[in-house]
């Protein structure tokens, strides 16, 4: 057995995939988080690693039919400063971790790591964002919300690798993020709202609602936001307590060290209402 | 006009650091050495039934109670801990044994194959059912003047109740020490701030004399108190391995395990009866104070005591009561973290203060005012202000700095301002100092000087500030004026590096020894000269009655804090601390605002975002994921000015100023989100989980 592999390219990455039972590891920041084991003491992998950081094909960040194809091994650090990826995500991630993580994580890692926490999340189930998971021998193309099915948990093949986040070409012309965490820096989201909005002639053309942190995974409805688009923006104030109900039934937060489950559903709330009381 | 020994000089500690080049103990390569890794206690309170250990492999040890050839017990204040646990286990954490060995990943095999079996006992999690079953540790009290007469003929009677919360110090450097016995010698080689009190510790524990034990410190990467007292049990069991297995022992802790284990900052309850005459002044204060020791008492007395003898502040309450009590819990035990309690009920009296102003409808600050003690008034022990109190020309200068009173006066909801008024005593509490009894050596030697004291350079900035004061005293270069290796082989006891004392005390002796050196340089080629502190004479104190001059004199400040409260989720947000400080004179400025710097980021992380619950005698934040620290991004604007009122005892006027800056911030800082949200403040932290609860009723 080997204790690592550092492929040359996708493509053999791709076939050590398929050959042997592995973890990709991207940045490493949240594999080495949760394997280390204590103080002088190697991290705890039962299967071999293959690093992907490295690769090329999956740091590249393109524009194709409008769509912008971000590659799974982007950092977050080239996120904030590349003028093709939109202020509402830089936002979110401009707030992860902090300048030498950042240098480290990659977009790849934070979709596949899973976890209701993921600061890139919100905004991509709210966009649409569809995934790209590639073996040697099959390519699929699957909605984020597809991808994540609980805490920690997706949908990757053994033999696959994520390689390609596709973020649909739409416009919105508000947007509206905010993470709550216990500090300014370097700290997990207790709760976070994203809010995206497509507003002409006071009418709501389109809306996008995702909160994170407050469930097993990202809470997003298109029912409610159906209800919502179409309406004048006159209409909404009367109709934000009926929302707010909504929504107060899909955020089931809970009680941890960092925060409590009153204080997540609350906040959540609050950002909600806060957020469509700044469309009209 | 300000003096010249204030003017900054560069730290002579910092190039090493900066470059990589200093050594920690994570570092140091001992030849032919050991790791040690403690196996714990998964209980909060049992009886241990057994332990099964696996059969161990060649050159792997298992050290215990067992081998302990003295008192199984470390020497502290109250020797109440042991260093192995015997039959019983009174905490999660608590050390039963360490298992000794080459490789780390061995170790930890090992350590997963031992069982313990426990036979668990009801325990107690907190203060509130340690007051319901009496475990008391310690209780004290002292009163002045006729309180029970007051309280009768008082206008208005006032009570309330003030919590803080457990703090973790979060040095950089985690714990670390290596035991190494050779040729009939123990020595210690570690992170630590009070060598003495390891070399006691290990002569306990050994039973030998201290002419065999050297304790020698390593680089130390930041302390704060929680290298106090906890590297003496970590020392002993790293000696008492090393002579088990004649090889040294080096015993590391990661952070996880650090947090687990070390001591925190006590949490409290402080109560307060207020009785206001008819000008609605508080002539009359009944405080009880009640801190968590947790599972053993250690140095918890000398904290309540400090606690108790801070508890009025800066006022003068003519009629007082005070009660102190340390309870027993089944949490990790409490320990020294700068303050020593004093900011527990300086917070708490501070927010009284302001809370009844509030009530009153008036002023914090004017309020406040007109209850300040002033040069020849009593103290809260009924000992003597004997040094001006420079508070009227603290709070002038930070009025105009901040423009605190039109600032309050033009109130915002969501945005605040608060002042606190603080004093710190200096030095250690009532007989400490004069206990102690500190003492320096200066050597000349051509033209050379060594200073040879115990106090240690932790990241605090000692060396520099002592070699500077021998270095003008002498009208010597700094480079000619050096520091003997932290080696308590090599250097007299002057004390511990705490309570704020390095400066002015042994400081104190430096510059006495370099006056003295400075008129006989010419008389030789060598020359020795130390001193020992006399505590001054007009100075009195009755530790059973706790009457007298609980310390020689304080330091004094203010802080103003100005924050903003986001309206849709509660957080704070510190945007600015403005602070002047009376500390005498500072020894060098820049090393002091350092300090400074550092205490107020250290005290808004107290009061607002360091939570660290113990549910079931399990910290629930355990690692710095959970558990948070302000970070650079979370460091408000800090401005900060000082006031001259030399000490006459001092080196150059300094007084004390390590634990003062700590002190001030939670209070400022809590008045300013009771200014905001216009609701009073008794608990810290202050979380956006707590206000918003608080405000509930708004919306
Ligand atoms: C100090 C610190 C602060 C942090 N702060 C934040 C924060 O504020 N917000 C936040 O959301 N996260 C935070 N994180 C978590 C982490 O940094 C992010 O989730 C990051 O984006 C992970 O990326 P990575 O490349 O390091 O992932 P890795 O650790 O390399 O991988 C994570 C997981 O994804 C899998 N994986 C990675 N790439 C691929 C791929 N291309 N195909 C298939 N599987 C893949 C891995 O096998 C692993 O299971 C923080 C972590 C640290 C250490």
């Amino acid at each position: 057995m080997v204790d690592g592999f550092r492929p040359a390219d996708l493509q053999e990455a791709l076939e050590f995939r398929a050959r042997h039972p592995s973890i990709p590891i991207a940045g490493g920041t949240d594999l080495m988080v949760q394997k280390a084991r204590g103080f002088g003491l190697k991290p705890d992998f039962n299967k071999p690693l293959l690093f992907i950081g490295h690769l090329r094909k999956l740091r590249q960040i393109s524009v194709r039919d409008g769509n912008i194809h971000i590659g799974a091994g982007v950092l977050l650090s080239e996120l904030i400063i590349n003028d093709k990826i939109s202020e509402a995500l830089k936002m979110a991630v401009r707030q992860m971790a902090s300048p030498p993580s950042r240098n480290l994580a990659t977009i790849g890692g934070n979709i596949c790591n899973a976890s209701p926490a993921g600061d890139t999340l919100p905004y991509l189930y709210a966009v649409d964002a569809k995934l790209i998971l590639k073996s040697v021998s099959s390519e699929r193309i699957i909605h984020i919300g597809k991808f994540i099915t609980d805490p920690k948990q997706n949908t990757l093949e053994h033999d696959e690798l994520l390689t390609e986040i596709i973020i649909p070409n739409k416009i919105f012309n508000v947007s509206y993020y905010k993470k709550v965490g216990q500090r300014k820096g370097m700290s997990l989201t207790k709760a976070s709202f994203q809010g995206l909005a497509d507003i002409k002639n006071s009418n709501v053309l389109d809306i996008r609602i995702a909160f994170g942190s407050v469930a097993p995974i990202i809470v997003r409805s298109r029912e409610i936001e159906a209800s919502i688009i179409g309406k004048p923006v006159s209409e909404i104030n009367a109709a934000v307590p009926e929302i707010l109900k909504k929504y107060a039934t899909l955020i089931r937060p809970i009680d941890d060290a960092r925060s409590s489950a009153a204080y997540r559903k609350r906040v959540s709330l609050r950002l909600l209402e806060d957020f469509l009381s700044k469309l009209s | 006009m300000k003096n010249c020994i204030s003017k900054p000089i560069n730290r002579v500690d910092a190039p090493a650091k900066i470059s990589g080049k200093a050594k920690y103990i994570g570092d140091i390569h001992f030849e032919n050495q050991l790791f040690a890794k403690t196996v714990r206690s998964a209980r909060a309170k049992a009886k241990i039934v057994s332990i099964k250990t696996p059969t161990l492999p060649d050159d792997y040890y298992i050290i215990d109670k067992n081998d302990i050839p003295g008192i199984n017990r470390m020497r502290t204040v109250v020797s109440d801990h042991p260093i192995f646990a015997e039959d019983e286990v009174n905490y999660i954490g608590q050390p039963i044994l360490l298992v000794v060995g080459p490789e780390r990943e061995k170790i930890y095999e090992i350590v997963s194959q031992i069982k313990i079996k426990y036979k668990d006992e009801a325990a107690i999690y907190n203060l509130e059912e340690a007051e319901v079953k009496k475990a008391v540790f310690t209780e004290y009290s002292y009163s002045k003047g006729e309180p029970k007469a007051t309280f009768q003929h008082a206008e208005r009677i006032i009570e309330d109740e003030y919590r803080t919360g457990r703090q973790e110090h979060i040095y950089l450097e985690p714990q670390g020490i290596t035991g190494d016995y050779k040729d009939g010698c123990m020595y210690i080689y570690g992170s630590l701030q009070c060598p003495f009190y390891i070399e006691g510790a290990i002569q306990d524990v050994l039973g030998w004399d201290s002419d065999r034990i050297r304790i020698i410190q390593s680089t130390t990467g930041g302390a704060f108190g929680g290298k106090e007292e906890f590297p003496s049990l970590m020392a002993c069991q790293v000696a008492v391995a090393s002579i088990k297995t004649k090889r040294p022992v080096k015993m590391i802790y990661d952070r996880d395990e650090d947090i687990i284990c070390s001591t925190k900052r006590h949490p409290s309850i402080v109560r307060y009866k207020a009785g206001l005459n008819k000008n609605n002044e508080v002539v009359a204060l009944d405080i009880d104070i009640k801190f968590d020791a947790g599972a053993y008492s250690e140095l918890s007395p000398v904290v309540l005591q400090r606690g108790m003898f801070s508890a009025t502040g800066v006022y003068n309450f003519p009629n007082l009561k005070v009660r102190g009590r340390n309870f027993m819990t089944n949490n990790v035990p409490s320990g020294a973290f700068r303050g020593f309690g004093a900011p527990q009920t300086i917070f708490s009296t501070e927010m009284l203060m302001h809370n009844i102003a509030v009530k009153l409808g008036t002023n914090p600050l004017d309020y406040k005012i007109r209850h300040l003690l002033k040069r020849g008034y009593p103290t809260c022990t009924s000992g003597k202000i004997r040094d001006e109190v420079k508070l009227p020309e603290i709070i002038e200068k930070v009025e105009k700095m901040s423009w605190y009173r039109r600032k309050i006066g033009k109130h915002k909801k969501f945005k605040g301002v608060g002042l606190s008024l603080f004093l710190h005593g200096c030095g250690f509490t009532g007989k400490g100092e004069a206990t102690i009894k500190g003492k320096i050596i200066l050597k000349k030697n051509g033209d050379t000087v060594t200073l040879k004291v115990s106090s240690v350079e932790m990241g605090q900035g000692a060396e520099t500030c002592l070699r500077k004061i021998v270095a003008h005293t002498l009208s010597l270069p700094m480079k000619k004026v050096i520091c003997e290796t932290i080696d308590t082989g090599l250097i007299p006891n002057s004390g511990p590096t705490v309570a704020s004392r390095t400066i002015m005390i042994v400081g104190g002796l430096l510059r006495q020894a370099s006056l003295e050196l400075k008129d006989r340089w010419n008389d030789a080629n060598e020359i020795e000269i130390s001193k020992t502190y006399k505590h001054p004479d007009f100075l009195s104190w009755d530790d059973d009655k706790f009457e007298g001059d609980a310390y020689p004199t304080y330091s004094w400040g203010t802080n103003v804090a100005e924050i903003e409260i986001d309206p849709v989720t509660y957080e704070i947000d510190v945007k600015k601390i403005t602070a002047v400080y009376d500390v005498g004179v500072p020894i060098d400025e820049k090393t002091l605002e350092g300090q400074i710097q550092g205490g107020i980021v250290q005290g808004i992380g107290w009061a607002t975002i360091e939570v660290m619950n113990s549910p079931k005698g399990k910290l629930t934040q355990h690692n710095l994921t959970d558990y948070k620290i302000p970070t650079s991004m979370d460091v408000p604007e800090i401005e900060c000015e000082f006031i001259e009122n030399p000490y006459e005892f001092g080196p150059f006027g300094a007084k004390c100023a390590g634990e003062l800056p700590f002190v001030g911030a939670p209070p400022a800082v809590a008045a300013a989100v009771s200014n905001a949200m216009s609701v009073p403040i008794r608990n810290i932290p202050i979380t956006p989980e707590y206000l918003m609860e608080l405000d509930k009723h708004e919306d």
